[in-house]
């Protein structure tokens, strides 16, 4: 399956970069995620729990940053595997400068998932798909403006608050109700983003912050 | 003689017990100090096996075992063949690859089982597949039917050319003459989609070795008892007599149950027999999605050639035919579609290819319907295509090209799934589509109704097509007809019984002959302990093959019965009669033996006995046709869309049909329904998708949508005809799949005239209300 | 091993008194636990009904629920219906109309129909057919079945 989108952060590209060098960043970001850590150089291994509807179960995975040009794009590769099934997946991001000071990020990739995460819970990807992106892009958000606010004031700890399991899971079922009246075009997109393809891209992003 | 039994709706014999909760299921046979099985699968569709990780599993409380093929060691082989190549078939080219029932070195589908858990409970055996690792090496998926011919397509099986299970090429006449002499040719590219058998019972098997006796045995949802009583006894070197194969009540079959060769039973046998333990496995809703049997996925490339006044002068028809990521069940499928394309009309001449391609998907065996849907949904749909173009309207260019009465019997000149050739046996094809249209009122339809309804607005379609339904056909069934000493009778078969009635139909056979009440029969059906020889329960054959069998027998037993009892009564038989259980003399009611009294004497214990006499009151029979028995018949709809939703109400079903003798027509009516309910889910529910991984994303009924009771019309009118099959003395037909084969091509017949002038141009036998809805924008030209 | 947990639960008139490890499904209690094997299982996710039974009177899907979840519940099974020598009016009604085939869904049925004739004890055809929706049958066509739940009103309003 095909992924692609875009998605503006209100900061220069050089501190959405660091910010997602930031491994802190990531965990929280990622609902289910439970942990991260570098293999070695741009390799990481990651323990997450997924729920998708009646799917559920914990994975492990492995990813690879390759291409990394600072602060301007990087291509992520990896997979995972658990219980519920497995998951791969390829992805290239790129961060553009825009003139009013906000970075806009362009991902696109291509993910494919297996067992019964795809023969059960396909039918629920769709809306935890679109929850997760939302929910990531505003936890990072948020991350970034506090990161921000932290730098002017000189402060050393950076406050945010990253959602928590049970207000992602109520996230997903708002999503899923409001489903009903999204515009076709709307569908269609989220027909191409399934959830694991974006959990991967996002842990991927956020993980290329680990260096 | 007393009353016939036959033709009589007869309440069943099963239903009482199976009312109540008294019957025996797979799941329901339980046998103190039983483990269970669970079975790991695999994720993916497509790879190479590095290692099977099955230690920690082993370690988990309650786990007695896990198994690989590697663990199986020499014993590890792919299944039996269970249909063999047509070689019958000049010139056709099969690649045989049996399942292999666990995978070892390579997975070819996404379900593969790849590891057996057995334990002490469904519960721990589950738990365990959690702790089974699998390191694999994911290889490119091979989906498309087209594509997987591609030169640079990976391969399925290494060891052959390419992906091409089969070629199979027959032809009538010539098609390059026919091209010659028409005006015209319509090509088409017609789409069969897959489906899934979708018993609401799933498969199951629970295996027990008498240590003591040196005997198994096994009770399996299987619809062919005798065939894997013989391959369970090949593959573990044991005589047919030491293992005994038995169907319990079966929850439903509809073709997949027919599949053996997988690993409920090459590999648990062996597991049952090396724990010295009884093991049940029941397969789980989502398992029998995945690695059960499913079809109707096909891609035709076919054309039909014309005269100007619509007289067809022949077909061409080659087609794809997916058979999955083996190919145990051989050319059952595809060789139905080949003898049913040219089904109900004079087409003298007529081309047609098979091109079976391996995928990596599961294996494709018989669904109800079997192939045949696919070939009446070509035809018809090229008839229809061909009216388009001529501006004739559907129902004349069937009229001018349909098969009347006096051509049956009617050979086709095509080799069918019984490896000879399929003859239509008899009937009154035009008889069946009149009957149809006059009950449908087409004309009133056509003439007055539509063009009312398409003044308000409204889209009201109506659709009539034909169809023959290949059945009964060999190469043969037995049974026994015993009489006991309580005066009851004994049927026994090794057939298999899904709910098709049998334990009525058959006795109402026998007691056509034994004048006894049908309640007095006890018919047993699949167990291979009781019977030893037989086929199975598949091609809607049973009430013809084993009814007929059973009639023989009975026929037998009556005649002895009449013998003994003339010597005993010292009355010449032609005085006898055999009625109310008993023999008496017709002028001297008073003067009688009973049934069970001439059994008792049937087995004389001292004395002589004369020359070549066989003792007790019974006898076997067997029958096998020269070929099978066609049933046939013509389906009329009228569909109610609503544009907006693409919602479609079914307004009326008329179906005429032939299946020969009705033994018990409420039974025949079920069988109707019930098939029916299947092609309208085929035609506008189901449909089995596969991502472009090789993932099946329809393995719940959340998304396999399965059609309920407000999908179906109010009522399904059934007209019928009676053409006795000159085959068989019962004049028997099958009825099993009429309905099953039917609706798609109907269906889709009534969409587009629903949207008359729209020109819908439904080439796809699936169509979903979302895909409605996208044809009606796409013809609007929205 | 898991924790048993322990229950009471009435069916069909008789209280059991079980420890049952709390994932256990009810269905499988009922049917493993109890021995009463005349509800079937068959698609393990709530979808297709042959696993209906009443729960203090209402029908419901005992693949998915646990037997701890029902604990002190009065669960009626088909068992507690007509025996093979004298059937309810509903099981009569089935067999006159065969509205069963294979009789793997029809305990579902039966389940689904007494709950709904207790509350329309006169249901026209389409309400019949719309009572009966969430159960799945694959050999009828579920005319019969809807002609069946007709006739054991009319059975049921003589008696």
């Amino acid at each position: 399956m095909k992924i692609e989108g875009t998605h503006v952060f209100n900061g220069p590209r050089e501190d959405v970069w660091d910010m997602f060098y930031d491994p802190n960043v990531l965990a929280s970001a990622l609902p289910g995620a439970q942990k991260m850590e570098m293999v070695k150089e741009d390799e990481y291994k990651f323990d997450m729990n997924v729920r998708v509807g009646p799917v559920s179960g914990a994975f492990t995975g492995e990813m690879q940053l390759e291409n990394v040009v600072k602060p301007d794009s990087l291509t992520l590769k990896g997979g995972g595997k658990g219980a519920p099934g497995f998951l791969n997946g390829i992805g290239n991001v790129k961060f553009k400068e825009q003139e009013d000071n906000t970075t806009l990020m362009e991902y696109e990739g291509e993910v494919n998932i297996g067992g019964a995460l795809a023969s059960v819970g396909q039918r629920m990807i769709d809306s935890v798909a679109k929850s997760m992106i939302r929910t990531g892009f505003e936890t990072l958000d948020k991350a970034l403006a506090a990161r921000l606010a932290a730098k002017e004031t000189g402060a050393e700890a950076v406050e945010f608050k990253a959602p928590t399991e049970a207000q992602f899971a109520k996230e997903v079922a708002k999503d899923m109700v409001k489903m009903e009246n999204w515009s076709a075009e709307t569908k269609l997109v989220l027909y191409i983003v399934p959830v694991i393809a974006v959990i991967i891209l996002l842990a991927f992003i956020l993980k290329s912050c680990g260096a | 003689m007393t009353e016939s039994t036959i033709s009589k709706s007869y309440k069943r014999n099963e239903d009482p017990r199976l009312l109540t909760g008294n019957g025996n299921y797979i799941d329901d046979i339980e046998i103190p100090g039983m483990l269970h099985v669970a079975i790991k699968r695999s994720d993916y569709a497509h790879a190479k096996i590095n290692k099977i990780d099955t230690e920690e599993a082993k370690k988990m409380p309650g786990v007695v075992a896990v198994y690989t093929a590697e663990d199986l060691g020499d014993y590890w082989r792919p299944g039996p063949l269970q249909v063999p190549p047509p070689t019958v078939i000049k010139g056709s080219i099969f690649h045989a690859r049996p399942l292999e029932c666990i995978a070892k070195n390579k997975i070819r589908f996404s379900g593969e089982p790849v590891a057996v858990v057995v334990a002490e409970s469904r519960y721990i055996a589950e738990d365990a597949l959690d702790y089974i690792y699998l390191d694999i090496e994911p290889l490119e998926y091979v989906g498309d039917l087209e594509k997987s011919l591609d030169p640079g397509a990976p391969l399925i099986h290494e060891d052959l050319e390419s992906n091409l299970s089969a070629d199979v090429r027959q032809e009538v006449g010539s098609w390059e003459k026919a091209v010659a002499e028409a005006d015209l040719v319509v090509k088409k590219r017609i789409v069969t989609k897959h489906v899934a058998g979708g018993a609401i019972e799933n498969r199951g098997i629970v295996i027990q070795w008498d240590d003591s006796f040196k005997v198994l045995n096994v009770w399996a949802t299987t619809q062919g008892p005798v065939p894997m009583r013989n391959s369970i006894a090949k593959y573990l070197g044991l005589m047919e007599n030491q293992v005994r194969v038995m169907n319990p009540d079966i929850g439903g079959g509809f073709g997949p149950k027919i599949m053996s060769s997988q690993i409920d039973d090459v590999v648990i046998p062996w597991i049952a027999m090396k724990l010295k333990k009884p093991i049940k496995w029941v397969e789980d809703r989502r398992e029998n999605f995945l690695g059960t049997t499913s079809e109707r996925d096909q891609v035709h490339y076919a054309e039909i050639a014309l005269k100007k006044d619509g007289t067809i002068l022949g077909v061409k028809d080659e087609f794809y035919h997916n058979t999955g990521a083996y190919n145990p069940y051989g050319m059952t499928v595809p060789l139905n579609t080949q003898t049913h394309v040219i089904s109900n009309y004079n087409i003298p001449n007529y081309f047609t290819r098979i091109i079976m391609v391996f995928t990596n998907q599961m294996v494709v065996t018989p669904v109800r319907g079997a192939g045949r849907s696919h070939g009446i949904f070509v035809m018809e749909r090229l008839l229809d295509a061909a009216a388009k173009e001529l501006g004739m309207d559907p129902i004349e260019i069937r009229r001018k090209n349909i098969l009347p009465p006096e051509s049956m019997p009617f050979r086709t000149g095509v080799i069918g799934q019984d490896f000879v050739e399929s003859v239509l046996d008899s009937g009154d094809y035009p008889g069946a589509l009149e009957k149809t249209l006059e009950a449908i009122e087409y004309e009133k339809f056509k003439k007055e109704i539509q063009p009312k309804l398409r003044a308000e607005g409204k889209h009201k379609g109506i659709g009539v097509i034909m169809f023959t339904e290949g059945t009964a056909v060999g190469p043969y069934e037995g049974a026994k007809v015993m009489v006991g000493v309580t005066g009851k009778v004994n049927v026994v078969c090794a057939y298999s019984n899904q709910g098709q009635g049998h334990y009525t139909t058959f006795a109402q056979v026998a007691a056509n002959q034994l004048g006894v009440d049908i309640k007095d029969i006890e018919v047993v059906i699949g167990d291979t302990g009781q019977w030893q020889w037989g086929v199975g329960a598949f091609a809607s054959r049973g009430m013809t093959l084993v009814g007929t069998a059973i009639h023989n027998a009975a026929v037998k037993v009556r005649e002895k019965a009449l013998n003994l009892a003339s010597k005993i009564l010292e009355t010449p038989k032609e005085e006898l009669e055999l009625a109310d259980g008993v023999v008496r003399i017709a002028d001297l009611p008073e003067k009688f033996i009973s049934l069970g009294e001439l059994a008792m004497r049937a087995n004389p214990t001292r004395g002589t006995v004369e020359e070549g006499m066989e003792p007790g009151l019974e006898a076997a029979s067997y029958y096998g046709p020269p070929h099978g028995a066609t049933g046939y018949g013509c389906l009329g709809l009228i569909l109610d869309v609503d544009p907006e939703t693409a919602k479609v109400k079914i307004e009326r079903l008329v179906i005429a049909d032939d299946c020969g003798t009705n033994i018990n027509p409420m039974i025949v009516d079920g069988q109707i329904h019930g098939g029916l309910q299947m092609g309208i889910g085929e035609a506008f529910y189901e449909n089995l998708v596969y991502d472009d991984y090789g993932q099946l994303v329809t393995a719940s009924f959340m998304d396999y949508l399965f059609p309920q009771a407000t999908d179906m019309p109010a009522k399904f009118e059934i007209k019928h005809i009676v053409t006795p099959s000159p085959l068989n003395p019962l004049g028997i037909k099958g009825i099993g799949e009429a309905g099953a084969i039917c609706v798609p091509a109907c269906f889709m017949q009534a969409l587009e005239d629903a949207f008359e002038g729209m020109d819908l141009d439904i080439t796809d036998s699936f169509m979903s209300p979302g895909k409605l809805y996208h044809y009606v924008q796409k013809a609007k030209g929205a | 091993m898991t924790q048993k947990v322990k229950v009471a639960i009435t069916v069909n008139g008789t209280l059991y008194e079980r420890e049952v490890e709390p994932r256990l499904l009810l269905s499988d209690f009922i049917r493993h636990d109890l021995g009463l094997k005349g509800t079937h299982v068959g698609c393990e996710h709530g979808l297709c009904g042959s696993c209906t039974v009443l729960i203090d009177g209402l029908s419901s899907r005992s693949c998915t629920l646990f037997a701890v979840m029902v604990d002190g519940s009065d669960i009626k099974t088909v068992e507690s219906l007509g025996t093979m020598e004298k059937m309810h009016p509903i099981q009569e009604a089935f067999q006159e109309k065969h509205a069963l085939q294979c009789g793997f869904c029809t305990p579902g049925f039966l389940m689904t129909t007494v709950e709904f004739l207790e509350g329309n004890p006169n249901p026209t055809a389409e309400e019949a057919r719309e009572a009966i929706d969430g159960n799945f049958c694959r050999c009828t066509g579920y005319e019969n079945i809807v002609e069946a739940v007709q006739l054991a009103a009319k059975k049921m309003a003589a008696d």
